[in-house]
């Protein structure tokens, strides 16, 4: 592990939520109408971490773009109740109207998820096997099964084609240890257990190139 | 000598009160029992199906390698009983055991993936034997097994005795050692008593033998 880039990454997602901060209390004194349009909430209040049409530019914070719509509706309600956890993301979404929360999952799954060019070629390779076949020994199944060919996701199984390794390489860990358990069915949570470490970093390296349509 | 008696009751009925207490291998009671009984809706048996692909495959045929079944035109009582058994513990199956439990499944769901997987197609190549041993397996076969599996493997649905015909190779090898060892502990316990003496070269024979059967017409 590179523990500089660490650093680096813990100081620029402190300064990005004391930005974020600031903007979501700015916005609270602002007028009831831009709370009302959700491409503006997008535009200043998630930007600054997923990208200006969610594309995030930073691994570790997840692309929204194209993601189904009632996965980020239930993602965005699970961080309100606290389902599922996130520093960052409480503060947030605790800004948020509840009647923001469908338009601006309608808005983000209107984008288009744009693929990363910085999979590791070799463990790509393996991570297609894990992704098309799993592992018939450990009893991982295959994630084409629930995540469809090119990982381009389906009705309560997000798209995970073209995400962040980082990203995706996180979620699975958390997923192995409990420390995320929104996962419907408890499924993900059984399914990443039983992922070798390898096999979370391959698969991770294999999907940010997908081009989920 | 009333207390002599009593005691030679409790003696010679002593056996009865234990075989009542054993459950037979296929007696219908509980979830079994409301899957059964509940009308099974192939439709939504394909969206519940959805999540099993990851392992079944989308259409159902499981993995050559056997390490999991084909599940494709097996009878529905059978897959039924068997989610059921797995379900309850009753058969030993870790692998799966959390893909079906109680926060995936409800018994309606089991009856709907049942009559959903029956009606599939049956796929046209599964994993076969070395197809070295046949005239022993078949031996083998039609001497123990043919009576409850049917004479072409096409099993018994009302008396649960699955399909054997157009499955994994290494499936079927792997499950009769289990039953035969007592590991899948859901079994007929006539099959295990029929299998007890089996070596590895008749379980493989006849597994090989099995795994040659054409699938059955529907």
């Amino acid at each position: 592990m590179n523990y500089r880039s660490i650093c680096d990454q813990k100081q620029r997602f402190h300064r990005l939520i004391g930005f974020a901060a600031a903007l979501v209390v700015g916005c609270g004194f602002a007028s009831n109408a831009m709370a009302e349009d959700a491409k503006t909430i997008a535009a200043t209040v998630c930007m600054a971490c997923h990208g200006e049409d969610g594309n995030s530019a930073i691994p570790m914070f997840p692309k929204i773009a194209g993601l189904q719509e009632s996965y980020i509706v239930k993602q965005l309600r699970d961080f309100q109740t606290g389902r599922r956890k996130s520093d960052i993301m409480a503060p947030v979404v605790a800004a948020l109207k509840q009647e923001d929360i469908v338009p601006l999952a309608v808005y983000y799954s209107a984008q288009k998820l744009k693929p990363g060019t910085d999979g590791d070629k070799k463990a790509a390779a393996f991570g297609k096997m894990v992704f098309f076949e799993g592992n018939e020994e450990s009893g991982v199944p295959a994630c084409v099964g629930c995540h469809l060919p090119g990982g381009v996701g389906y009705q309560i199984y997000p798209k995970i084609g073209g995400q962040h390794t980082t990203y995706v390489a996180q979620q699975l860990k958390n997923f192995a240890s409990g420390e995320r358990s929104n996962d419907v069915s408890r499924f993900m949570r059984v399914v990443a257990k039983r992922m070798s470490e390898e096999e979370i970093q391959s698969v991770a390296e294999y999907l940010v190139g997908l081009d989920s349509k | 000598m009333k207390k002599i008696l009593a005691l030679l009751m409790v003696v010679s009925m002593w056996p009865a009160l234990v075989m009542a207490q054993t459950p037979a291998w296929n007696e219908i009671k509980g979830e079994l029992k409301e899957a059964l009984q509940a009308k099974g809706n192939p439709v939504r048996g394909e969206a519940a199906f959805q999540p099993c692909q990851g392992c079944h495959r989308k259409d159902a045929s499981g993995r050559v390698s056997g390490a999991y079944p084909r599940l494709a035109g097996q009878h529905a009582n059978v897959l039924m009983k068997q989610i059921a058994d797995i379900r309850s513990g009753r058969r030993s199956n870790v692998k799966m055991e959390p893909f079906i439990d109680d926060h995936v499944l409800t018994a309606f769901d089991i009856a709907d993936i049942a009559v959903y997987l029956e009606a599939l197609p049956i796929p046209a190549a599964n994993g076969k034997g070395p197809g070295t041993a046949l005239t022993l397996g078949k031996q083998l076969y039609d001497k123990d097994c043919a009576d409850c599996h049917g004479a072409k493997g096409e099993g018994n649905s009302a008396k649960f005795y699955p399909m054997v015909a157009a499955q994994h190779y290494r499936y079927l090898l792997r499950e009769i050692q289990y039953i035969r060892d007592g590991d899948r502990r859901n079994a007929n316990p006539d099959m295990i008593l029929l299998i007890k003496n089996y070596k590895s070269a008749d379980m493989e024979a006849v597994a090989d033998y099995m795994s040659q059967f054409a699938a059955p017409a529907k």
